[in-house]
Parts: C-alpha cells; structure tokens; sequence
C-alpha cells in the first residue's frame, strides 16, 4: 500500500507491503511500532526509541512527540487522487461540535451571518471557565442548534457553518 | 503568655482534590484521623479512599456539597471530627464560615474569621496595612470626576491604567501610555464598565511595566512570632491563573529579600494574623515592590516552599492551630536549592487552553530524585466538567535552578496520562523557551511573549520523517483494525503488525 503524508511543507511517499516492510522515498527502513494502549504507542526506527500520542482529527493525524504537536495528513493512492480532482488538500468541516459538556452562555451569532474564521460562535461553560468556540471556516451560518443557558454534552452539534464558495 | 494547648483528634477536610489528599497526609504523619467529605461524583477519588472516613454530602455542583456550611459542620459533629481544615478555594477565605466552625466549638485550622474578612475586602486590606507603612501601588480613590482624576494621573505619572471600580475580567480596564490619551482612553473605560457593570465609576493606578508577580509565605503562631520562610516567583500566568512558580524568585537578592520580608510580617501583623497566609506583591523592573493582597490560607503552590526550607506548611497549619509554637525556622532563612512547580491542568494548550473532561485511561507518574507529585486522580479517574481544571501538581528540587529545569524537563517526558487533553505539552515548550532558562520574564510573558506553535527548535527532516512513519503506520493500522480482511503474512519481521493481529485476535 502506497501512501503519501504531508507535514507542514513537506511531503514523504510511503509504502508498507503485504509483510509489514516500509520504504520511506524508496529507501528501507526497519521500524517497530507498537501500541502501549489507547492512543500511546512506541516507535523503535532503527535504534532510537520514542513515544507518541497519535489521534485522529477530522482526517487529520495529529502526532504529538516530546511535547510537540505535528498535523499531518495521510493520503492513500485514491484519497491523492480525490484531493486532486478537488484542487487541494485538507478541507475543513463547518459543524461545531461541543468539546466538552457545559452550560451555553452565549451564541454570538445570527443565522444568515457571515463569519471569518476564528470568529467567536458560542460561549460555553465548563470548569468555572468561559470558552470561547471559534468558527473552523470562514462562511455563512446556516443552522443554529442551541441557545443560551441550555445545557450541552459532549460532542454535540452547536452550530452550522457554510463554507464560503470562493474557499471551498 | 501562658501555653495554651487544644487537642485536636480528628480532621475533617472541607475540600477534595490533590489538596485534601495533602492535608490528609500531614495529618496521618502527626497520627491524626482524618474525615474526608464526598459528591456524588467524587465517590472514588483518592480523598475518599485515603481518609479514614468519608461521609457523602451531596450532588457534583460544589453549591450542593463542598459549599454548605451548615452540612459541613453537622457531619464534623456526627464523625467526632474536633477542627476543620478548608483547604484552598470553596470554603477557605470564608468569614462566615470560619466564624461558624469557632461558634460550633471546633478549631478552625487557618486564621481569625476577622483576619480573613479584613483581608478579603480589597479596601479594608489596603486601610489596614497602610497603618504598617506597607506600600500600594500608587492610584486613586474610586469615583472622582474626569478633571480630578486627570491631574491625578498627571501626579502619579505615566503610564497608568484606568480601572472600573465594579471591574472584572479586564472590563472597564484601560492602559494608558500618554498624557494626551488620557480623556479617550476614559471615556472608553467609563463606557465599558457602564455597560458591562451598570456603574461607571474608575480609578486611576500607576501601570507596572514588565512587573513580576512575587508572593511571601507568612507563618504566624498565637505565641506572637511571625516569620517569613522567603519568597515565590509566580509570574508565569495566563489570564490571572498561575502555572508555573519557583522558589527562591531569580529576581531575588539578599536585600530586597529582607525589606520584603519585612513589609510581608508587617502587612500580616497589621491584621492579628495566625496561622500560614501568603502576601502577593507586584515587583517593577527597578525593583520596587507593592503589596498586591493576602491570601488567608494555603497556596496551591506550597510545595515549592516546603521544598526549599523542608517545613511542612499543613504539618505547621495544624501545630499552630493546637495553640503551639511553630516549629524552629531560624534556619530556613536562607532557602535550600530551588525548587520548581508545573500545574498540570486538564486543559488543552494547542487549542487556546480548552479544558477537557473524560476519563483516564493511563497515567504513569515520573519519579527519580527530586521528582513530587501531588495529585488527587489515578488511572480510571474520571475528570467531570464540576471542579477546577487543576488534576495534579509537579514539582522537582535541585541544588541549583538548572539542576531542578533539568529534573522538570525529564519528569514532564516520563508523565503520561491519557484518556483526556492536558497542559504537560505547554510546560515542556516552557522549559525549552529561552527566556525563561534565563529567568527572563514577567507577568505578561505567556499570553504576549510565548506561543505553542513557534518551536525554539524546529523538528529536524529526521524527525519529520519519523512523524511521517508513525502517522502512516497509524493510518495502515486503523485501516487494516477497520477492514477485518488481512492477507496471511508470509513471516512476521514486522512487530507493529503482529500486535495489531494480536489484538484482532483477543478481542
């Protein structure tokens, strides 16, 4: 299998076979990877050892290592294809989801709004402190799904945004 | 004065979190039972199981337990429980409270009820340590019209910051640089606190530039002696919430340490006060320090001074309390080392601070030389949205500050906790930062000078490409875990696929 990944301004093609062996550029490299449960796992390449925190976000892995949190993005040989055909890579979702239960203080928005990226939508409490969620996009607010002084769970949709055309 | 000495032969802990657990420890050491209090949702922490009774009092909200006074009280009496000890937040800067522990006939393990009233009024306390010649930043008083208040501003000297009077949160707050500013920059705070307060009133202070917060430890018997066991370095803050402190401060000399040492035993002699407290002070570039407030109770970041004099502040708490002297101090006079304290706090750097809640699912502790952890969670924990972000405090000593950076730097690599975000990724950038391995920095460092994604190193292309190869195997893994369908391997050289067959296989 044939991947490419995309970090900050660079890009490396990887391939794994069917026996695990990985090339990096064409080039072998003798790696064990290993899972120490949950998101944490342990990579040996060649002799140096280190661990890592790997999640998944919104198509996205996000690496943290030695305190340092890297974005990349792992395309297989039909996901290049896809991001071709869409003119780029790496298309952000205008849903806003709850981080965390709390109590909605505030939506700072209308529907019908237009808002930039980083734009506060929502205020929401949790822990004795004011978060302040910020759009993911720029666009137009299409659904409002909350108001104020309403409780929330985790990972629940608060607002809609719809991309703007000329960024999508 | 005659020695007066009351017993004390059960605690009950009004608190919960890494502090209770602290509180119960000092009692267990002095071989005092201790009763600790529980919500609905704090059935399994480490309070709970390490005290030798736990009473439930209500639902998570802190207003329906940790809060209720009354509540508090009766189960005090139900366990037998003699003193109370607060701890810090909920109930331990509470007058009425501490009032109601001493009518009841119990020993409130912390100051007079008047003590903490006088210095949780900011004009009380500004009234009453004046009278011991304690400096104040220089400011006004609060609702004099705009004409006053600019020539005010004039006598004071530039730069300033107008204050609203009802003020919050940096509302109503304006920083002025220049004399001809002055009136808009007024207008626009009286409008602010108007709208935000429904009080428009201001004062006028002298603004601190590159200031440094600097905080005494008080410790004060009912025998008459008030010590001072040196200082804290707390300027490492964001949004007012302290997350990094050291002692000694490296901004410290021998001087000015004893002049604030001084005005940090009169401002608590100006009070009456027993029983440990903290002075917060601001400190100028040229060094000149004014008092900030008291915090009439035991600091989150009491370790770092436990560390560097090898008092034990609750231990003290507690003997004082009883009416004893305090323990000898003659010798901590001259601190011990360094030490430092990260707060580990369930909140996400990368994502402006975020708190995060969830359960965790591994947390493995650094230990080695020099290394403490006080904590209140364990692995399985589950940190609910109810209490503070604040899951466990790190703190190393060395004989010297680089010695205790270096031992901060290894024991933030060998924590782990996951199952939720947390701010260890915010501290190792710290330690790494430049200016403040050189003790560069003030009260605005973080929020102005510092940001997680400018690195002082960049990761080297061998590093990016080991990201790359960690990612990638990821991807693959969760691809092949996902599809089920896997092609016999023809040998296993490969040990990140063997595991994930093993896994598939012990489902």
């Amino acid at each position: 299998m044939k991947y490419v990944v995309v970090i900050n301004d660079h890009s490396f093609e990887i391939e794994i076979d069917s026996d695990g062996q990985i090339e990096v550029n064409g080039e072998a490299r003798d790696v064990d990877f290993l899972n120490l449960g949950g998101s944490l796992f342990s990579i040996i390449t060649e002799t140096k050892s280190l661990e890592a925190v790997i999640d998944d976000d919104e198509g996205k892995i996000a690496v943290m290592m030695d305190g340092r949190l890297i974005e990349t993005q792992v395309l297989d040989e039909r996901a290049v294809l896809l991001a071709q055909r869409r003119g780029g890579f790496g298309m952000r979702s205008g849903e806003v989801h709850a981080p965390m239960p709390g109590l909605i203080v505030a939506v700072t928005v209308e529907k019908g709004q237009a808002v930039a990226q980083g734009e506060t939508l929502v205020i929401l409490e949790s822990m004795k402190m004011q978060n302040e969620l910020q759009s993911p996009i720029a666009g137009i607010v299409q659904s409002i799904y909350v108001s104020a002084d309403q409780t929330v769970n985790k990972n629940d949709l608060l607002i809609e945004i719809h991309a703007n055309a000329d960024d999508a | 004065m005659a020695e007066q000495v009351t017993g004390i032969n059960k605690i009950l802990i009004a608190n919960r979190g890494e502090i209770a657990v602290r509180i119960i420890r000092a009692a267990r050491d002095l071989g005092i039972p201790t009763v600790a209090v529980y919500s609905d949702v704090d059935r399994t922490a480490l309070h709970v199981r390490y005290a030798d009774e736990a009473v439930h009092i209500g639902g998570p909200r802190p207003a329906e337990s940790y809060l209720r006074k009354d509540t508090l009280i009766d189960v005090a009496r139900r366990t037998g429980a003699d003193a109370i000890h607060p701890g810090y937040g909920f109930l331990a800067e509470n007058a009425d409270f501490a009032g109601q522990v001493t009518d009841a006939g119990m020993v409130w393990i912390g100051p007079s009820p008047d003590a903490i009233a006088t210095m949780g009024d900011k004009q009380a306390a500004r009234t009453a340590v004046t009278r011991n010649k304690v400096p104040l930043i220089p400011g006004t008083a609060a609702g004099m019209p705009d004409d006053e208040l600019i020539h005010a501003a004039r006598a004071i000297g530039f730069p300033v910051l107008i204050k609203a009077v009802a003020g919050g949160g940096g509302k109503g707050m304006r920083p002025v640089q220049r004399e001809e500013d002055f009136e808009a920059a007024l207008n626009t705070a009286r409008r602010e606190a108007e709208s935000a307060f429904g009080n428009g009133d201001v004062y006028v202070e002298k603004l601190l530039v590159g200031a440094r917060h600097i905080e005494f430890q008080i410790l004060a018997d009912t025998h008459g002696n008030t010590v001072h066991l040196g200082e804290r370095e707390c300027s490492i803050q964001r949004r007012h919430q302290k997350l990094v402190e050291e002692a000694p401060s490296v901004f410290m000399d021998e001087d000015l340490r004893a002049r604030m040492g001084e005005m940090a035993i009169a401002a608590a002699e100006s009070v009456g006060y027993v029983n440990a407290g903290t002075i917060e002070c601001l400190v100028d570039r040229d060094k000149n320090f004014y008092f900030l407030e008291m915090n009439t109770r035991l600091q989150v970041e009491h370790p770092v001074t436990e560390l560097v004099t090898g008092v034990d502040l609750p231990k003290e708490q507690i003997r004082i309390a009883r009416g004893r002297r305090m323990g000898p101090t003659e010798n901590v006079l001259e601190p011990k080392g360094w030490a430092i304290e990260c707060r580990i706090n369930a909140e996400d750097p990368y994502a402006n601070f975020m708190p995060s809640t969830g359960q965790i699912t591994t947390m493995l502790l650094p230990t080695g030389p020099g290394v403490r952890v006080d904590s209140g969670v364990y692995t399985g924990s589950e940190i609910t949205p109810y209490y503070d972000s604040m899951i466990a405090k790190l703190i190393t000593w060395g004989e010297t500050r680089s010695e205790a950076m270096l031992r901060m730097r290894r024991a933030l690599s060998e924590y782990r906790i996951m199952g939720l975000k947390h701010n260890i990724p915010f501290h190792i950038n710290l330690l790494n930062s430049i200016s403040f391995i050189a003790g560069k920095f003030d009260t605005n460092f973080v929020e102005q000078r510092f940001n997680m994604h400018t690195y002082e190193q960049d990761p080297t292309p061998e590093e990016l490409e080991t990201l790359a190869i960690a990612a990638t195997l990821y991807a693959h893994r969760k691809r092949l875990l996902a599809s089920q369908v896997v092609a016999p391997a023809k040998r296993d050289t490969s040990n990140w696929k063997w595991m994930s067959r093993f896994e598939r296989m012990h489902r």
